[in-house]
């Protein structure tokens, strides 16, 4: 057991399927140790079942394993790491090349890694330093929903901002629901418990504004995203008179918190109060589909926090316009280098990190490593998650990786389009491609 | 070969401090930027270079003396330095920049636990070196723009080593005048090392300024940072040096790396001390007439400054600083944006020639327009 700010229990075994009873019953035991109700804990049992089922029968029979149950408060992570090498990573696609009887009848043995999402709220495959894939699943707690009333804080006087104790913090959320709209505000801030978990864990950080009565007239939530991106939920506030400078004064409050450390950016993804505008960089839009309903437009913003180095970014032909158009908007100095195929050789098979996000029907891409499959292995994905009802299909491609370029023409060719393009979120810079379905767009 | 398992090896203060990039050379930037000239007005350098004894030195180094050790201990501008001040040659460390011998201090007296306290908007190499070293820096808010010595006060434990006092301070221009400094000595009553940083010193012709090495008799925790590279030119070579109690100072010189300081800057360095040709005088007037007209032009603009001593001022812009700074870079100036130094939304300007001046302003009002 590490006993540091977060509890993770640790196994270190082979991917047998012997080993299964103990696998299965370290994390139900861990998860429920670390407050996740039982209903959670069965689900979360049921994906590390799929998935060690699927490492002893598939993926790495017999190789050494080390799994991790990790405590993040609101949430218990499992996380399974083994070696790549010398293993076909091809079945570690969350679509891999399942294949059909003649009944039309897909392997199941095949789809552990589909079917271990289907009961977790998130699914993330990446390959880390010394060759090594990590593959996780997250169980969240749930948490209750409220909607109280607040009423609206009086607004005179000097505010303050500091880091707010749970009370507060629930009343910040509380007031958040009340006053911004479901495009405005995550869900998660109509469960304020969950809130207050999310920061007590360490993963988010907040700061709020009070008047001199120490009420809460506004805040910010924010969290790091990635190693070189922090994103930020707000400034919200909820005054009318002194509301801009509230809003201002807190991005301010953030920035400074945020400017001396490993971030390069901060990024809404919520949209902006009004006045605030200025202070960011408009990187465009994205749509989230809902099953029954027309798409909410998510617009991004941006803010640097340094200054911008420069540097060169890879791309294909096909994507060169839209760049240029877009780092010209931006005022980002690259240099565009073009990919070319001079008919090289490609062999293997490709292999595509799926961020799954059941709670916003949504699964992220992100190429892992390159193959001579990658418009099937695109077309495969783009089936399977449609099947699986995924309304929201991304792919990003980082600009510093040259090969990454390679999919550029693929996967536009199956309906994914150049969206926003997120400057450093990767080696160099990151563009996001949306899916659109041809009936839909 | 096996690839070194870098998460055992290197501490956790070490992997998880993210590392200053600099700016690339010119002639990339202005690739990158398109642009056919580039002012520097981010570095606060002197653009009158050196002064002409200094630059004689440059000029006259033979090539052959490359191949030669410089003095592992900087031995004749120690004496310069000392004579000038009328201590001690070996009350004085001379590094490579001030910033090396940030790094001296804060090796001679920290360890891990231990803490450093500055404020929250000044020079950042005290709370990286800090940082990277694994000790704690605490950073005290500003208060009106200046060091708040009561807050640095109160911010002191039994783990606090050295108090660094930027004056005046980068970027801010404002300084603490003598009555401050010594009250807040005699508070501090040597159980701490105060650091007062004066890179800028040369600058400041205010009457209440203090000279801190003038402090260090009655002071002996005192320890003063001096630079060669804002009014003397010389921040091409490298240069700087620091200077406290002989006894403190010995400490010091214990994790001080000798032969970091090359020849050239050793000899440039003494000669820009013994100019009398009026090389400051001329810098302050430069200074003096740059920033009164950049304070007219960005007032009549609606813009707020923080403008103090120092040849820097601050601007404050209706948006993102680091925007501000990639739209000039366009227009072939660079600044520096502030978020860094955690003034967001602000940018500082080095006070250069008028005419570099000019252009600023124009390219300022081009992207604001």
């Amino acid at each position: 057991m590490n006993t540091n700010s977060k509890r993770i229990v640790c196994l270190n075994l082979q991917a047998l399927p012997a080993y299964l009873p103990i696998v299965t019953q370290t994390v139900a035991s861990s998860a429920g140790v670390f407050g996740l109700g039982k209903a959670d804990c069965l689900s979360l049992e049921l994906a590390v079942e799929e998935i060690f089922q699927y490492l002893c029968n598939s993926a790495c029979p017999g190789n050494e394993l080390k799994i991790e149950c990790l405590d993040g408060i609101y949430y218990t992570q499992a996380t399974f790491r083994f070696s790549a090498s010398g293993m076909n990573l091809r079945g570690l696609n969350i679509a891999p090349s399942v294949t059909f009887n003649y009944e039309g009848e897909c392997d199941l043995s095949e789809m552990g890694l589909l079917l271990a999402s289907r009961s977790v709220d998130h699914l993330h495959v990446t390959i880390e330093k010394g060759n090594l894939v990590s593959l996780s699943v997250v169980k969240e707690k749930t948490y209750p929903r409220i909607s109280d009333d607040l009423p609206l804080p009086e607004t005179s006087g000097e505010i303050r901002l500091e880091t707010p104790d749970p009370e507060r913090l629930k009343q910040f959320c509380l007031l958040v629901g009340n006053h911004y709209s479901e495009q405005e505000r995550p869900s998660f801030f109509d469960h304020p418990g969950k809130v207050v978990d999310m920061v007590a864990g360490g993963d988010y950080q907040c700061l709020v504004a009070m008047n001199p009565r120490k009420a809460v007239v506004g805040g910010i939530l924010y969290f790091s995203r990635t190693e070189k991106i922090v994103q930020c939920y707000g400034p919200y506030f909820f005054q009318t008179d002194q509301g801009t400078d509230t809003g201002a004064a807190l991005l301010d409050a953030c920035l400074s918190r945020i400017a001396r450390g490993r971030a390069l950016g901060l990024l809404s993804i919520s949209g902006l109060p009004h006045g605030l505008e200025a202070n960011f960089e408009p990187l465009g839009d994205l749509n989230h589909y809902r099953d029954d309903v027309t798409p909410i437009k998510r617009s991004l913003f941006y803010r640097h926090l340094h200054e911008d180095p420069g540097g060169e970014v890879w791309s294909h032909a096909g994507l060169l316009e839209y760049l240029e158009r877009a780092y010209e908007r931006l005022v980002l100095a690259r240099d565009i280098r073009i990919i070319r195929d001079m008919s090289e050789t490609r062999a293997g098979y490709s292999l595509f990190a799926a961020d799954v996000n059941r709670e916003r029907s949504e699964v992220t891409l992100r190429p892992l490593l390159p193959g001579a499959d990658f418009s099937a292995n695109v077309e495969r994905h783009i089936r399977f998650l449609s099947e699986e009802r995924f309304r929201n299909l991304f792919f990003e491609l980082d600009l510093g990786v040259p090969w990454h370029a390679e999919l550029i023409p693929v996967i536009i060719a199956r309906g994914f389009k150049p969206e926003i393009v997120l400057p450093f979120a990767g080696q160099s810079d990151l563009v996001v491609f949306q899916y659109h379905d041809a009936a839909e767009s | 070969m096996m690839q070194p398992n870098l998460d055992l090896l290197i501490p956790a203060y070490v992997r998880e401090f993210e590392p200053y990039i600099p700016s690339k050379p010119d002639a990339e930037l202005k690739k990158l930027y398109r642009c056919d000239r580039l002012l520097r007005l981010n570095n606060n350098e002197n653009p009158l270079g050196p002064p002409p004894g200094a630059q004689e030195v440059i000029c006259k180094f033979s090539p052959p003396s490359g191949a030669v050790y410089p003095s592992g201990d900087s031995y004749y501008l120690r004496r310069e330095i000392a004579a000038i001040h009328g201590i001690d040659p070996d009350q004085v460390l001379v590094g490579n920049g001030a910033n090396e011998v940030i790094t001296f201090v804060i090796k001679a007296f920290c360890e891990q636990g231990d803490n450093i306290i500055t404020a929250d908007k000044t020079f950042a190499v005290y709370e990286w070196v800090a940082t990277f070293s694994g000790i704690e820096a605490r950073v005290i808010p500003l208060v009106r723009e200046g060091f708040d010595d009561r807050g640095m006060l109160r911010a002191i434990d039994h783990r606090t080593k050295i108090l660094f006092v930027c004056n005046p301070n980068n970027p801010t221009g404002t300084y603490w005048s003598r009555k401050i400094l010594t009250d807040f000595l005699d508070a501090v009553d040597g159980r701490q090392i105060v650091v007062i940083d004066e890179a800028y010193f040369e600058f400041v012709e205010a009457a209440d300024y203090p000279d801190g090495i003038a402090l260090i008799r009655q002071y002996p925790n005192v320890v003063v940072f001096r630079t060669f590279s804002k009014m003397y030119g010389l921040a091409a070579l490298r240069i700087g040096y620091l200077a406290g109690n002989p006894d403190v100072v010995d400490m010091i010189r214990r994790t001080c790396v000798v032969y970091s300081v090359n020849a050239i800057a050793q000899e440039a360095a003494r000669a820009a001390l013994q100019d009398d040709t009026g090389h400051i005088r001329r810098t302050r007037e430069l200074v003096a007439e740059s920033k009164a007209f950049l304070c007219e032009e960005l007032s009549k603009m609606g813009l707020p400054l923080i403008a103090g001593e120092g040849n820097y001022l601050i601007v404050r812009l209706p948006g993102s600083d680091t925007l501000a700074y990639r739209k000039l870079m366009r227009e072939g100036v660079m600044i520096r944006p502030m978020t860094g130094f955690r003034y967001p939304d602000h940018i500082r300007v080095s006070l250069a020639r008028l005419e570099a001046m000019e252009v600023f302003v124009g390219a300022l009002k081009k992207i604001l327009s």
